[in-house]
């Protein structure tokens, strides 16, 4: 059995850094020199995938995939959300209009929202503090009062922090199956 | 010293509290009133021993010297203090610090294992959104509560039965939520299914559902 969760957000979120924390295997990447330093000021990014995995059993794995923040690889996107069923999605609040960013990004995998689920991890609060997770929180209400989703701060260095959030996703996944009518991670 | 900015001249009198309102019941009260009213108000908590508590709810937001693991679970006294603001400027220095879990962690304390005042027996609650408790740590057990309630309408003794765990905790839960005023009441939804999903009959921790949340919680030992 196999459960698929993305690691969506933009570039510069931590999102290689967060499967990297979860993953029970050495993460497959595809970084390359990033020639956009102006967006993220980091020396690569991924430009296909990221992969890792957790094994749950010796017959049950959840993978993991990153998926390029960056527009002009979201052919990638397409394909991999048919096969998910839930989606993190991390943005980074020194970003220049981190909210902004995440209800860009629920738009664009609404189809992935309403069938599975999502949970926000906001990082890098520690370098700039607002906006704060209500005006994350507030926007979601706002914009889709119909969804339930986690919104945590997290750093995707710590394993706990990634645990806490997935964990958050998959309760809100289960628990939307059993009472809201969506799908189910069985 | 409190920043005094934004504050609207005329503020009410610091009045002691009733015995049945004593400890975090009466923050707990007031503050669940507040989160009612159409006003936007500040609150200050004199909590005996510590530095008063900054409260803004127009920005979700409160300002204190110390760490949420040092507020008295029994505090000998809180006094609250309310304020109406003036709409637009913070009574506290921004960003401040994230609301829910100071409400969080009165509201977990206010009652103990009575539900709140405000609770009417036989409604039952949703959440209206996903409580931001990330500075907690909360349980996996809450975790799962909460997403229980995200999704369906329960009284406390039902979300404790499907979450198999004590109807105590599931009665703090629910009073933390009010406290946060994060709840919406219904008076004729359904009850909720006390057995999600496909759970066993056994309530051992370990066989709480058979869903990948509990096989994942076996697997990293939580």
């Amino acid at each position: 059995m196999e459960h698929v969760i993305l690691f969506a957000g933009p570039m510069g979120a931590g999102k290689t850094t967060a499967i990297r924390s979860l993953s029970d295997i050495k993460v497959v990447g595809t970084e390359a020199a990033n020639t956009d330093r102006e967006t993220a000021d980091k020396p690569t990014t991924t430009v296909a995938l990221d992969y890792g995995e957790i094994h749950v059993s010796e017959d049950e794995k959840v993978r993991l995939y990153g998926i390029p923040g960056q527009r002009r690889f979201d052919f990638m996107w397409r394909i991999l959300r048919e096969r998910a069923a839930g989606m993190v999605l991390l943005v980074h609040n020194d970003a220049p209009d981190p909210v902004g960013a995440m209800s860009e990004f629920l738009l664009e995998f609404a189809d992935l929202c309403e069938r599975g689920g999502v949970a926000i991890g906001v990082t890098r609060m520690d370098v700039r503090p607002g906006p704060t997770l209500t005006d994350y929180t507030d926007v979601l209400e706002r914009e889709r009062p119909d969804l339930m989703v986690p919104v945590l701060a997290v750093d995707p260095r710590d394993r706990g922090n990634m645990e806490m959030l997935l964990m958050s996703l998959i309760a809100n996944i289960e628990m939307r199956a059993v009472y809201g009518g969506a799908g189910a991670l069985t | 010293m409190a920043p005094e900015t934004g504050l609207a001249a005329g503020t009410l009198p610091v009045v002691d509290a009733p015995p049945e309102l004593s400890g975090w019941a009466g923050a707990a009260s007031a503050i669940h009133a507040i989160q009612q009213m159409p006003m936007p108000m500040m609150l200050r908590l004199h909590i005996a021993g510590h530095e008063p508590v900054e409260i803004d709810f127009a920005f979700h937001a409160f300002a204190w010297s110390g760490s949420l693991a040092d507020l008295p679970t029994h505090p000998e006294s809180v006094l609250v203090e309310t304020r109406p603001a003036i709409p637009d400027r913070p009574s506290i220095e921004l960003p401040g610090r994230p609301l829910d879990p100071l409400l969080w962690t009165i509201g977990w304390h206010a009652f103990g294992e009575e539900p709140a005042p405000w609770l009417r027996e036989g409604d039952r609650y949703r959440l209206r959104r996903w409580p931001s408790l990330s500075e907690l740590d909360p349980t996996l057990d809450q975790v799962r509560m909460i997403a229980m309630l995200g999704n369906a309408f329960a009284t406390a003794d039902e979300l404790a039965a499907a979450a198999r765990t004590p109807p105590a905790d599931a009665r703090r839960l629910v009073n933390a939520f009010g406290v946060l005023g994060i709840l919406r009441r219904s008076a004729g939804a359904p009850a909720l299914d006390a057995a999600p999903p496909s759970g066993t009959a056994e309530p051992t921790a370990a066989s709480r559902t058979t869903g990948l949340f509990s096989r994942l919680r076996q697997r990293w030992g939580r």
